[in-house]
């Protein structure tokens, strides 16, 4: 029997009069990954982003059993810092016990420039990998993704998808939001939020 | 480590890899209170003040025989007031415009009543209604008793004159009328030729006394004129750019600009980069937020005034000041930085949450910090809503808190009080600064 490792019962969020999403119910199972897909301002990072502890629900509830990796849409790293400061940074903060060896071993797994040039002076596609080698400090079980392929090349989107199926293979799981409809592949289940509501949860309407 | 440890050593190497940055946030606050202290000084020293003579004073005015040079005397008394010679309509023009602070009128006939030295003419002083209203009162005060100091003494010595009269006899003469006085001498004299009697003894027994007494008259006069004399020995005192003061004021301006600014920039610095949310993840609370952007103003706050208390320091040794600069004093100094720099960079987290972004938060910053600064350059006593407003930030006493640390002789009561008011300004900029912190992870 899966285990549930992420549930959330009618969580919102409202700024001001705005509903960027309404109460929304979500579940994720031990080995699953789960596409968020809709149009812009559909309410996929709001979501993603009160998963992840980031940002407070208006209201509803997240229960997290296990721990969280988050991959925000924007790159969210210091711009002065180097990759490896970075990640040895946010290792600390973490708590990772050795934070020399984590960063470098992340640094090593997504081929991040070893040198100390600023990462804000990075190309886009490895600051991007720098977003997602952030949030396997913690050697997380479940990784919420959102849009993490937006701006990677080929080759790099099929490693981040590789960390995604290898997490789920080790009995993690994994929730992404997409406008790339192709990626839908990767998931097992689909939702489609739009106006900051669950609108489907069918693969099949999301093609038609 | 601890969370805001370690973002204390991450704003600090952010701000080592942005030189221009520091550099233009050291020079820029140390050029503005170079600035205000010229201002300031030049404000102090010398406010206009028109001089309207309606009794056309010649050069030279004769007073109990002697004369006196009026513009030389003018010259010599007004040294705090720029004094200039104007009509009684350009003067009043000036003044309702401000282009002068006081005027002050010689009335008709003023001459005339001086020279009689039986009574005391007036001058007459108008001021505006603003601020400098009482300073320029106080410095007219003091340029009619130098002038009063310069005409007591040829009055004594006019009253001297009748005292020989009255002790020797002679030819006097009083508001131009001629009279000769018989003088005790002369008494004597007569009392001399008398036949011995209890009458002329008792004459006489008066005769000594009135001497005795007169004989003592010239050093009353004078004790009366000056019952307190002040002596100015000449010595190496200090300049004003060199006092206590502007030394206190130029280190609180100088870590106010500073503090206020990193802080906004660094808190809203983390929206800026997208951390803000990723740290909200249990890993560094609001509260340590903040405390890492108030030890990030402390840190930096203090190596700051460090540099600026020994450069002032080697500028005072070198130039041989009286009183040298305090150096034992120094690390206390350090101690108030630390705590005025904390304060001011609570209340840049403040600003840096509500602005959102580090550039919209920078200028936020330097529109306050400059009021802020202003405020507490107000004197009490020349606009009590603005003292009152100072009171309530921390610049006015960070200011305190620094003089009384490099010179008061027993400092620890003002260091208590304004150790007590800038814990109360920090821990209510603190405490909004925590909730605002809401609005960089929104």
């Amino acid at each position: 029997m899966t285990q549930t490792l992420l549930r959330a019962t009618g969580v919102a969020r409202r700024y001001g009069d705005v509903e960027a999403l309404a109460p929304t119910d979500f579940e994720l199972a031990e080995g699953e990954a789960v596409a968020l897909v809709g149009p812009n301002g559909a309410g996929k990072s709001t979501l993603l982003a009160i998963l992840a502890g980031a940002i407070e629900a208006s209201e509803g509830v997240v229960d997290a059993r296990a721990s969280i990796g988050w991959v925000p849409q924007r790159p969210a790293h210091y711009a002065r810092l180097s990759a490896r400061e970075n990640l040895e940074l946010f290792a600390r903060l973490e708590g990772v016990r050795d934070a020399t060896a984590a960063a470098a071993r992340l640094l090593e797994r997504f081929s991040l420039p070893r040198e100390e040039r600023p990462s804000g002076e990075l190309s886009v596609g490895n600051r991007q990998r720098l977003n997602v080698a952030l949030s396997l400090l913690a050697e997380p079980r479940v990784l919420l993704l959102d849009e993490p392929t937006a701006s990677l090349d080929p080759g790099q989107r099929r490693r981040v998808w590789e960390v995604v199926n290898a997490l789920r293979s080790d009995g993690g799981a994994a929730c992404f939001a997409t406008q790339n409809l192709e990626e839908v592949e990767h998931a097992d289940r689909v939702l489609v939020l739009e106006d900051g509501r669950l609108v489907s949860t069918s693969v099949e309407e999301v093609f038609e | 480590m601890s969370a805001v440890a370690l973002l204390l050593r991450k704003d600090l190497t952010v701000l080592r890899r942005s030189p221009l940055l520091l550099a233009a946030l050291l020079a820029y606050p140390i050029v503005i209170a170079l600035l205000v202290g010229l201002v300031a000084g030049y404000a102090s020293s010398k406010p206009r003040v028109a001089w309207v003579d309606e009794d056309n004073v010649p050069a030279v005015v004769q007073v109990a025989g002697h004369r006196f040079h009026v513009q030389t005397i003018i010259n010599e008394v007004s040294s705090n007031v720029t004094l200039v010679r104007m009509s009684a309509d350009e003067a009043a023009r000036e003044l309702s415009s401000g282009k002068v602070v006081a005027t002050i009128t010689v009335p008709s006939g003023f001459v005339g009543t001086l020279e009689t030295a039986a009574r005391s003419p007036s001058l007459v002083l108008r001021t505006g209604k603003g601020a400098l209203a009482s300073r320029v009162t106080q410095q007219v005060q003091a340029l009619v008793y130098q002038l009063n100091r310069q005409l007591q003494g040829v009055f004594i010595k006019a009253n001297l004159v009748f005292v020989q009269l009255l002790l020797h006899g002679g030819k006097g003469s009083f508001l131009g009328r001629q009279f000769t006085v018989l003088g005790l001498d002369g008494t004597e004299r007569l009392l001399a030729g008398m036949p011995p009697g209890k009458r002329v003894r008792a004459i006489r027994d008066f005769v000594r006394d009135a001497r005795i007494g007169l004989a003592q008259t010239g050093t009353a006069l004078k004790a009366t004129a000056h019952p307190i004399l002040l002596r100015q020995p000449k010595d190496k005192g200090r300049s004003w750019v060199l006092s206590a003061q502007v030394q206190s004021y130029g280190i609180a301006l100088t870590v106010t600009f500073l503090a206020l600014l990193l802080a906004a920039g660094a808190a809203a610095a983390e929206r800026d980069e997208g951390t803000v949310g990723r740290l909200r993840r249990g890993l560094v609370s609001f509260g340590q937020l903040v405390w890492s952007k108030v030890a990030l103003a402390a840190v930096v706050g203090v190596a700051l005034g460090a540099g600026i208390a020994v450069v002032f320091g080697i500028v005072v040794e070198l130039g041989g000041v009286t009183g040298g600069e305090p150096w034992g004093r120094i690390p206390l100094l350090l101690v108030g930085v630390a705590l005025a720099a904390a304060v001011v960079g609570a209340a840049g987290a403040l600003l840096g949450a509500l602005a959102r972004e580090a550039r919209t938060a920078s200028l936020l910053a330097v529109l306050v910090v400059l009021p802020v600064v202003f405020l507490g350059l107000v004197p009490r006593d020349a606009l009590a809503f603005a003292y009152w407003v100072s009171e309530a930030l921390p610049f006015a006493h960070a200011v305190r808190w620094f003089g009384a640390a490099l010179y008061d002789a027993s400092p620890w009561r003002t260091l208590g009080e304004q150790t007590a008011w800038l814990l109360g300004i920090g821990g209510v900029l603190w405490g909004l600064a925590r909730l605002s912190m809401r609005r960089l992870a929104a």
